[in-house]
């Protein structure tokens, strides 16, 4: 399965999290790691590796990343399996996080949502523990 | 396979995996919904309901309706895992808040800049200027304290936006951003 655009990934990933959403249970899984396939043309040679491996954390240009995203569908499952994948070019990553962002923001909506009740609660137990201590006192 | 209390342990300690084995880890999200399996309570009505009629039954049905929908929405959990095959490392973090969600997709995108190779210097030195020229704003309201004060609200309402959701290193740069405009200051005095 070839990579889609980033435009296709995040209407595409959207869609897998409006779908999570209306099951209620189930799981989303997004990976992210170094394109370090089919970067480099010539395969390193034997002798050449110890050099790769140093070579690796230092890289002359920036390397693309690749991002996944699959439903989590398993072998049971596999016709419903939805796996999605896309290429980020390095001068485009600040752009994509921030779409990223709003996507899975957007797509996470069954986590806690900021709880503001105890706050509250608190704020008025102290202004009622001031009240009752003041005229105790 | 740890799991680390904060983001930003898994944050350091996930940079220094990827500095170490940057072309190997991969980060994996996991985003999973449960339905929520809370046995819903038998209320304190039920006791004050025998006192009356048989009819009481049709008013005790739709609460524990009421019940289980308050209990139906499911939670969500997000974990988020650095796992190096090479190693066989693995570093985790989970949550189940929707405030962090943005900080810790904030947190992938440094990562993912360590992973891609970019310099993560250049886009620092831009994050420090964006730091420094807030400060100057507030500089006439008064104290370095007020400002710091006030930096964190301003993450907040940008949905985390901003140096201070990034992690450790940069708010250690903010700081040092807001020592450089208090002898700017005390120039200026």
């Amino acid at each position: 399965m070839g990579h889609l655009t980033n435009d296709e990934f995040f209407t595409k990933l959207a869609d897998v999290f409006n779908t999570r959403k209306a099951k209620a249970h189930g799981a989303i899984y997004l990976t992210q790691k170094r394109l370090s396939y089919n970067t480099n043309q010539t395969p390193p040679s034997p002798e050449n590796e110890e050099q790769d491996a140093l070579a690796d954390l230092h890289p002359s240009q920036p390397l693309p990343l690749l991002v996944r995203a699959t439903n989590g569908k398993g072998k049971e499952h596999r016709a419903a399996k939805v796996k999605l994948s896309t290429v980020v070019q390095p001068d485009d990553l600040a752009g994509f996080y921030a779409r990223y962002a709003e996507v899975c923001k957007a797509g996470m909506a069954a986590l806690k949502p900021r709880d503001r009740t105890k706050r509250k609660a608190k704020a008025k137990k102290r202004k009622g523990g001031g009240g009752g201590v003041a005229p105790a006192s | 396979m740890p799991y680390y209390a904060k983001s930003e342990d898994w944050l350091h300690q996930s940079a220094l995996l990827l500095q170490a084995r940057p072309s190997t880890t991969r980060i994996t999200t996991r985003y999973h919904l449960k339905p929520a399996r809370r046995v819903p309570k038998p209320k304190k009505s039920d006791p004050s309901q025998p006192t009356t009629t048989t009819q009481s039954t049709q008013p005790q049905q739709p609460s524990e309706g009421k019940g289980q929908e308050e209990g139906k929405p499911p939670r969500g959990r997000l974990i988020l895992k650095t796992f190096d095959p090479c190693s066989g490392a693995t570093l985790k973090y989970k949550t189940s808040k929707a405030a962090e969600v943005t900080r810790l997709i904030q947190m992938l995108g440094t990562l993912g800049r360590r992973m891609a190779g970019v310099n993560v210097a250049d886009e620092a030195e831009d994050e420090v200027m964006a730091d420094v020229s807030t400060p100057v704003v507030e500089g006439e309201g008064g104290v370095g304290v007020g400002s710091g004060v006030q930096t964190p609200t301003l993450g907040q309402t940008a949905g985390g936006g901003g140096g201070a959701a990034v992690g450790g290193k940069e708010q250690a740069q903010q700081q040092g951003g807001g020592g450089g405009k208090g002898k700017k200051k005390k120039g200026k005095r």
